[in-house]
């Protein structure tokens, strides 16, 4: 007489831990850790339709990597401010985007909203951030400008590939709030900020690879690549 | 897991069932099940440290975060597990119990493991196993072991003649590692961000 419902029971969980496993692979860029947006719009399934008036009127949007319904597609963008004073990345994913603004001192932003099927987008952050955007009709790079304390800049982010990108740890060390952000440029250079405490300081360097940033002293912190 | 615990090697004698006899169980009835479970905890953690975390998962719809899913998802395991201790002391006989206390630790404790995979997955999946502060060192390493000690529970209720004390300890230490497990995750959410959903 042996008992099989504890069998069951650890066969039960496993294939729920594998159809969750699944069903994350499949999604894979769903909600994120960051967002705490509840518009529940994050479905766009409608084609691309034509850019408004202003831009160019490019019919054939057919220069996106992914040939998915959804548009925009995902992407890493990552560039500069106009004037050069800064980095920003944006990540798209999935109809959402989060970007990040910063200038490897004192100023950086979180930002983030919906994107439009055109390809436009309207990023908010704390403190009345803003950032708006348009991604170019054949998908190469976003064009916008970003609002910060009442300071404005234009940009311009060209579309990149891992390990560029935005990278974030957020953590707490020894009962310290450590919150850091980095952007990756293609070129392999970076800035970021790592704030402890809502002291904003210039980051140590983020190895790409592995996401780890060891800190002043001694400590190791891993940041993620940053998903809307 | 084809390894019967109570095959041939016992002997030949029909067992009776629940009887602590004086004969000494084959060491592989102890011997599979903690072999299972330090498969499970070993091989949870090599893959939470092996892969690249994703940082993003499915989501519940209502929820701010996944982060506040777990936390709520953890707290209702902890709850069963909690039902868990009560109704194991009513089998046992240390509190008085309702005649289906037995089928009441049954389903609680499955009903909390079953909460608790979902958790699992989003943490190795999304986040791995990371070391980068004591809390979530325990919290990455106890949770591992959490899933081990868990099936070497359910493989242990599957032999008879264990010694009397081996189940309620090792339910004792699933339990408390739950706890430990929670109280480095959904208590410092729920602390950290406030309770929210």
């Amino acid at each position: 007489m042996k008992r099989s419902g504890p069998l069951f029971t650890l066969f039960a969980g496993l294939v729920l831990a594998l159809f969750m496993l699944s069903v994350n692979a499949t999604t894979g860029t769903g909600s994120s850790s960051y967002s705490d947006d509840s518009s529940g719009t994050s479905e766009p399934t409608a084609p691309p339709t034509a850019s408004t008036p202003g831009e160019r009127p490019d019919p054939s949007r057919t220069a996106t990597p992914t040939p998915t319904k959804k548009p925009p597609a995902d992407g890493r963008y990552t560039g500069r401010t106009d004037d050069d004073s800064a980095s920003i990345a944006i990540t798209l994913s999935d109809g959402k985007a989060v970007a990040y603004f910063c200038d490897g001192r004192a100023t950086e932003s979180w930002l983030k909203g919906d994107v439009e099927d055109d390809g436009s987008m309207r990023l908010t952050g704390k403190n009345g951030a803003k950032l708006d955007g348009r991604l170019t009709d054949d998908g190469s790079k976003v064009r916008g400008t970003v609002d910060i304390r009442k300071k404005s800049w234009a940009f311009t982010a060209p579309k990149a590939k891992k390990p560029s990108g935005v990278y974030r740890a957020t953590t707490e060390v020894r009962g310290e709030k450590v919150d850091g952000g980095w952007i990756v440029q293609p070129d392999g250079s970076q800035v970021g900020i790592l704030s402890r405490d809502g002291e904003p300081a210039q980051a140590p360097r983020l190895d790409p690879a592995t996401g780890t940033v060891v800190l002043d002293d001694g400590g190791r912190l891993t940041a993620r690549p940053v998903v809307p | 897991m084809s390894v019967d615990p109570n095959a041939p090697t016992q002997g030949g004698f029909p067992v009776p069932p629940h009887a602590g006899g004086p004969r000494r169980p084959h060491p592989a009835r102890f011997l599979v099940p903690a072999l299972v479970a330090a498969a499970v905890a070993v091989g949870l953690g090599a893959y939470g440290k092996v892969h690249d975390p994703e940082g993003t998962a499915f989501n519940l719809a209502g929820f701010s975060s996944t982060s506040a899913v777990k936390s709520w998802l953890g707290t209702t395991a902890l709850g069963f597990a909690l039902l868990q201790v009560v109704s194991a002391l009513m089998v046992y006989g240390r509190l008085p119990g309702p005649s289906w206390s037995a089928a009441l630790h049954r389903w609680s404790g499955r009903i909390a493991f079953l909460v608790a995979v979902p958790v699992a997955v989003h943490c190795l999946y999304a986040l791995g196993y990371q070391t980068y502060s004591t809390r979530v060192l325990w919290h990455s390493f106890l949770g591992c072991f959490f899933f081990g000690a868990f099936s070497a529970k359910m493989l242990l209720l599957r032999s008879e003649r264990l010694p009397g004390w081996l189940l309620p300890v090792v339910g004792g230490l699933v339990f408390a590692v739950l706890t430990v497990v929670w109280l480095t995750s959904a208590l410092w959410f729920f602390r950290t961000f406030g309770v929210t959903t």
